[in-house]
């Protein structure tokens, strides 16, 4: 489970190419069968997929940290988005333990993320979650 | 539908309300492009099993549909600056989304802050302590 000592762990996901094609996949599937409203630009939560996933899947695959995914609930989730991402633009993302907390057996783990596209130096979202981790049943 | 120019927006404005029904199709859709293919999205059985009513949607699907509401209130995805909340009541397949929002503030750069919420048809409100930035042409 994880603990205070965690704190401060850091995970790092360089090198995360946004891919057109997965772009418009996730405007189209956050679209339903309504039309694509902005279909030139990265929808803004793709952030889910260059910086969120590729650093969380660190996180929950830590074996000291011992995240039990079968009791995994995303519960806040915040995102800045200081410069626009392009197709073509390559992202370096990151993320970092910032909290751990135990209450009524459930266990709230911080995390803050920070991506950055290296060509320009450009922060392209910065980004916080919540992930409540609840005691087996 | 024109953007709100900073001048035109005051305190107390209602985002143009946004809903949209959200189906199993969806889900399975937005599991393939996020690569979150947890099975309490798309599996019944196993979200049964861990004491859910069936499949839930996932929670950064629904973000990313407030996200377009207010976008597209403020006139595209580049004027979406920020956007958080907090996953209070799971959406259901075949749930209807509705997202609403409120200007709590603009500044001089033309910078609007504004409260945000979305209901389900069902009556939950399942995305909380919503805040969003948008910049506004001047």
């Amino acid at each position: 489970m994880p603990d205070q000592s965690h704190v401060g762990r850091r995970y790092s996901a360089p090198g995360q190419r946004i891919a057109s094609e997965a772009a418009r996949a996730m405007a189209r599937a956050i679209a339903g069968d309504d039309p694509v409203r902005d279909g030139d630009a990265v929808p803004p939560t793709f952030a889910a997929v260059y910086c969120l996933g590729p650093t969380l899947a660190q996180l929950f695959a830590d074996p000291e940290v011992g995240i039990d995914l079968a009791g995994l609930i995303h519960g806040e989730q915040s995102f800045e988005w200081p410069a626009a991402v392009h197709p073509g633009d390559v992202i370096d993302a990151t993320a970092e333990i910032t909290g751990i907390d135990t209450k009524r057996g459930m266990t709230f783990v911080r995390l803050a993320m920070e991506a950055i596209r290296p060509a320009d130096q450009a922060v392209v979202c910065r980004a916080t979650s919540l992930m409540i981790v609840r005691a087996p049943a | 539908m024109t953007a709100p120019t900073a001048s035109e927006v005051a305190i107390g404005d209602s985002v143009t309300p946004f809903s949209r029904t959200v189906t199993q199709e969806q889900i399975n859709a937005y599991a393939d492009a996020s690569g979150d293919h947890n099975p309490i999205h798309v599996d019944p059985d196993f979200a049964r099993s861990v004491g859910l009513p069936g499949t839930i949607a996932h929670g950064l699907l629904e973000m990313g549909i407030l996200a377009e509401a207010v976008a597209a209130w403020a006139g595209g995805n580049a004027n979406l600056l920020s956007l958080s909340c907090r996953f209070s009541k799971p959406l259901l397949p075949g749930d209807t989304i509705i997202c609403t929002g409120t200007v709590v503030s603009v500044d001089d750069a033309g910078t609007a802050t504004l409260e945000v919420v979305a209901s389900s048809d069902r009556g939950d409100r399942v995305l909380t302590n919503g805040r969003a930035t948008v910049r506004l042409s001047r």
